[in-house]
C-alpha cells in the first residue's frame, strides 16, 4: 500500500471514530428495563422543552452499573435499586450529591391474560404446585433488581428452596414479562408497573410490602459525564409535569 | 487452577448440547450433501440457499423463528408437546436444537465438498463388480467421504460449542439447563465482580476448541492415509 492510500485509509477510520466533544452535546440515561415507556415519555418531554437529545439505554441496573464501571459514556443511571448506585459511588463513579431517590413499585405475580391460574400469595402459598412441569418467569435472582426483590420475597414466604429450581431467569425484568406475555412460562414475578404495560399478562397477585426489601429507584449522575444538559434532566425527573407521567405509568414517586 | 463444580456443569452441559446437535443432524446433513453433489432437480438453487441461510442470518433471528414455530404455542412446539410430550421450551434439546441448526449449512458444506471430491470411477468400479447402488455407497463412497465428513462434524460442534444469539433467544439462559459455556462467560461479563470467573471460562473454551481442532486433525489425518493406502509407516 503506497503511503497516499495510507493516508486516506487512516482518515477515513479516524472520521469515523466519535470525537470526546460530540459526547458533550446529548445525553446519554442507562436506565433499568422496567423504566422503558415511561422514561422515554419523560425524556421526549424535556427534550421538547431544552431542544437537548437525550439517549437512553435500557437493561439490568446491574449491567447497567458494570458498563459505567468499564466506562461506558453515561451521563446518568437511573437503576432500580439503591445497591448499583451504591456500588458505583464506592468507586467514586458517581458525582458526589447528585444521587436521589426517584421512584417506587410494587412486586407482582403474572400470568398470561388468558390463563387460568388463581393463587394468593401468602406464607408456604403453592407456587411449584401451580407452576407444575413449567417454570417461574423472572429476572435473573443474583443480580438483576427484579430478581433480587422476587427471591427476597420467595425466601421471606418460605417458598423459594420449592420453585428455584424451576425458574427462567432472563437478563431484565422485561424480558421475563415478555415469556409470560408470550405464554411460554405460566407464571412470572415483574413490577406492577410491568404489569400495566403489556396487555397480553394479567396480575395474578401482589406480593406484600413487607415481603421485601422497599423497591427504590436511585438515580444518580455519572462522575465521568460532560452533558451541561444532565442535571437539568436529573432535575427534570422529579419535576410535576414528569411526576404525572410516572404515576400514569404505575410507578409511585418519592420526595 | 481447578474449575469449580459450577464451571464443570458450564462445560458438560456445553459438551452434551454440542454432541447432542452433531449427531442428530448428521444423517440429514449427510443426505442433503449428498443430494446437492449428486442430484439435479428443479428448484436446487433455492433449496441450496435455504440450506445456507442460518450461515448468513443473524442468529437472533434464527432463535426468534425458532421461538415462534418450536415454542410452546408455535404450531411445532405445540405439536411435539402434544403427540410426544416434549417440550424444547427452556430445555438442553432446544439449545442442542439451536445449535444443529446453526451447525448444519457448515455441516453440509464440508461433507458435500467431500461428495463432490470423489472419483467418479471408484464407484462404478464397485457397481461393474455387481455391488448395488446402496452398497456402493455405503462401502465406497460415505468412507472415501469421512475426512469431509470429520471436517464438517467438528465445525458443526465448534459452532454448537460457540452458539450464542440463537440460544439465549429461544431458550434464555438457565443454569444447569441451557446455560452453556458462551451464555456463562457473556453472564459473568454483566456482573459487576465477575471478571475472574469470566475469563476462566473463556480460558476454558480456549483449550476445549484446541483439543477439538486436534481431535479433528488427527481424525482426518487417518481417514486420508486410509484412503490413500499410507499407513502410519509410510508404506504404499
Amino acid at each position: 500500500m503506497s503511503l497516499k492510500c495510507l493516508l486516506v485509509w487512516l482518515s477515513l477510520t479516524l472520521a469515523v471514530v466519535p470525537s470526546a466533544a460530540a459526547d458533550a452535546a446529548g445525553t446519554t440515561v442507562f436506565a433499568a428495563a422496567s423504566l422503558k415507556d415511561a422514561l422515554d415519555e419523560a425524556a421526549r418531554g424535556f427534550d421538547a422543552e431544552s431542544g437537548n437529545r437525550t439517549t437512553i439505554s435500557y437493561g439490568a441496573s446491574s449491567s447497567l452499573a458494570r458498563q459505567i464501571e468499564h466506562g461506558a459514556p453515561a451521563d446518568i443511571l437511573v437503576s432500580a435499586d439503591a445497591e448499583w448506585i451504591d456500588y458505583l459511588e464506592e468507586r467514586k463513579l458517581i458525582r458526589a450529591g447528585s444521587r436521589v431517590n426517584l421512584l417506587s413499585n410494587r412486586l407482582v405475580l403474572v400470568s398470561p391474560s388468558a390463563g387460568a391460574i388463581g393463587i394468593r400469595i401468602e406464607a408456604g402459598f403453592p407456587l411449584a404446585r401451580a407452576l407444575g412441569r413449567d417454570r417461574l418467569a423472572m429476572a435473573d435472582p443474583d443480580h438483576v433488581p427484579a430478581g433480587r426483590y422476587g427471591r427476597a420475597a420467595l425466601e421471606s414466604l418460605g417458598v423459594w428452596t420449592s420453585v428455584s429450581g424451576k425458574i427462567a431467569r432472563s437478563e431484565n425484568v422485561r424480558a421475563a414479562l415478555a415469556l409470560v406475555a408470550r405464554g411460554e412460562a405460566p407464571l412470572g414475578i415483574v413490577y406492577s408497573s410491568d404489569a400495566l404495560a403489556e396487555r397480553r399478562v394479567r396480575i395474578v397477585d401482589e406480593f406484600p410490602v413487607s415481603s421485601h426489601p422497599r423497591i427504590v429507584y436511585a438515580a444518580a449522575l455519572a462522575a465521568a459525564s460532560r452533558s451541561a444538559a444532565a442535571p437539568g434532566l436529573l432535575a427534570f425527573l422529579r419535576s410535576p409535569a414528569a411526576r404525572a407521567i410516572w404515576v400514569k405509568h404505575g410507578f409511585g414517586v418519592l420526595d | 487452577m481447578l474449575p469449580t463444580p459450577e464451571e464443570l456443569e458450564v462445560l458438560a452441559l456445553s459438551l452434551k448440547v454440542a454432541f447432542w446437535s452433531v449427531l442428530v443432524s448428521l444423517p440429514l446433513a449427510v443426505a442433503v450433501a449428498y443430494l446437492l453433489a449428486r442430484a439435479s432437480f428443479p428448484g436446487k438453487t433455492l433449496f441450496d440457499a435455504a440450506v445456507h441461510l442460518p450461515l448468513v442470518l443473524p442468529p437472533v433471528v434464527v432463535g426468534y423463528f425458532l421461538l415462534l414455530a418450536f415454542g410452546r404455542r408455535g404450531p411445532i412446539g405445540a405439536l411435539l408437546d402434544d403427540w410426544f410430550g416434549v417440550v424444547m421450551m427452556f430445555k438442553w434439546t432446544g439449545a442442542a436444537l439451536a445449535a444443529g441448526v446453526m451447525g448444519f449449512p457448515l455441516m453440509v458444506r464440508a461433507v458435500r465438498l467431500s461428495f463432490e471430491a470423489i472419483d467418479r470411477k471408484l464407484e462404478a468400479a464397485a457397481s461393474t463388480l455387481g455391488a448395488g447402488r446402496l452398497a456402493v455407497f455405503a462401502t465406497v463412497t460415505l468412507p472415501l467421504a469421512l475426512p469431509g465428513i470429520f471436517t464438517g462434524m467438528l465445525l458443526s460442534f465448534a459452532r454448537g460449542l460457540g452458539e450464542f444469539g440463537a440460544t439465549i433467544t429461544f431458550v434464555s439462559n438457565i443454569p444447569g439447563e441451557t446455560r452453556t459455556l458462551p451464555l456463562a462467560i457473556y453472564t459473568y461479563t454483566q456482573v459487576p465482580g465477575g471478571d475472574e470467573p469470566a475469563l476462566r471460562l473463556s480460558l476454558l473454551a480456549v483449550a476445549l476448541s484446541l483439543a477439538a481442532l486436534f481431535v479433528s486433525e488427527v481424525m482426518v489425518r487417518r481417514a486420508t492415509r486410509r484412503i490413500t493406502g499410507d499407513d502410519a509407516d509410510g508404506r504404499h
